[in-house]
């Protein structure tokens, strides 16, 4: 995704925005995360913290383009959870990339088939990156955990 | 002529994802000459389709799995749960018209699902995994939002997948 300039509607702007908000604070996240982690965890939270930062530059390059104003980045983030150990680390990016895996999911929501594939692609990148943090897998990143539930469920009909 | 929500409605409330009862296509019916399904029924079926066909495999992977060590069989299984998971959420998502039979394809067949041999097997599924993840990828851009979020999410599960079978063939 570059930063070249082309018509995005406001809904658009507001999910790129939401985007770059959640990779903002995945940024922050990951720096109190790489403080707590030695050896190859370390190595691999600098690599991930690289990725999202390219993430934010490009969000922001993209909504900058499409004349609108990059939200700014806080100063500071309340973390979701206390980390004090190389343990809580870990769980830490994990959840990071959940919360942008949730953000992602907006922009492929959409019907701009350019943002939608960007959307996708980054929600994978996401998953994965959480995968490895949490040596876990989930049936539905970046859906709500009531996916399934009455008003949930999109609904395609075949023809009768 | 009495007809039922226009193809642009259906399509509409689908990416509010509202659940919709269509039961209004008698009219056609009647005629005798069955419209052509649209293109986002048609990915809907595929997808459903390559899930069957991935739970299946994952059912005969964990019974060929038995003598292999527990970290095998729990990774096994509990992709397996997820694959059923994303079945019944597609499955969900497609609504068949009311006395009407569902044009999806029938189950293929299950034989000669996996190669034998836990190795072949879960190159076999690592593959099969990556496969269908780059085809949900391709086929999202041309659904609704709603069911393009859920095949995007579908899409990254699988790949995560390809990342646990992957450790699973290094385990000695």
């Amino acid at each position: 995704m570059t930063g070249a300039a082309r018509a995005v509607g406001p809904q658009a702007i507001a999910k790129l925005q939401a985007a770059l908000a959640a990779e903002q604070a995945a940024c922050y996240g990951y720096g109190v995360v790489g403080a707590y982690l030695s050896g190859a965890d370390a190595a691999r939270a600098t690599s991930d913290w690289v990725a999202h930062e390219l993430a934010r530059d490009s969000l922001a390059a993209t909504i900058s383009a499409a004349g609108a104003d990059p939200v700014p980045a806080a100063v500071a983030y309340r973390l979701p959870i206390q980390v004090h150990s190389a343990e809580q680390a870990t769980a830490l990016a994990a959840i990071l990339e959940d919360r942008v895996a949730q953000a992602y999911i907006g922009l492929v929501g959409l019907t701009d088939l350019t943002l939608r594939a960007l959307g996708a692609r980054l929600l994978r990148d996401a998953a994965l990156r959480a995968t490895i943090w949490s040596h876990a897998t989930a049936a539905f990143p970046g859906l709500s955990s009531s996916l399934g539930a009455p008003g949930t469920t999109p609904a395609i009909s075949e023809p009768g | 002529m009495a007809v039922g929500p226009t193809r642009r409605a259906v399509l509409a409330a689908s990416a509010a994802a509202v659940p919709l009862l269509v039961s209004a296509c008698r009219g056609v019916q009647v005629l005798g000459t069955p419209p052509p399904v649209p293109r986002d029924v048609r990915l809907l079926h595929s997808a459903i389709t390559a899930e069957r066909l991935m739970v299946s495999r994952y059912r005969a992977a964990v019974a060929q799995a038995g003598s292999a060590g527990h970290q095998t069989v729990t990774a096994l299984t509990g992709i397996l749960a997820e694959h059923e998971q994303h079945l019944a959420q597609l499955s969900a998502t497609l609504v068949v018209p009311a006395g009407t039979a569902s044009r999806l394809p029938a189950a293929a067949a299950t034989s000669a699902l996996l190669p034998a041999g836990l190795a072949a097997g879960l190159l076999a599924l690592e593959s099969a995994e990556q496969d269908a993840s780059n085809t949900l990828a391709g086929q999202l851009l041309g659904v609704p939002p709603a069911l393009a979020q859920l095949m995007a999410s579908i899409s990254a599960s699988e790949a995560t997948h390809v990342t646990v079978l992957r450790s699973l063939g290094r385990v000695p």
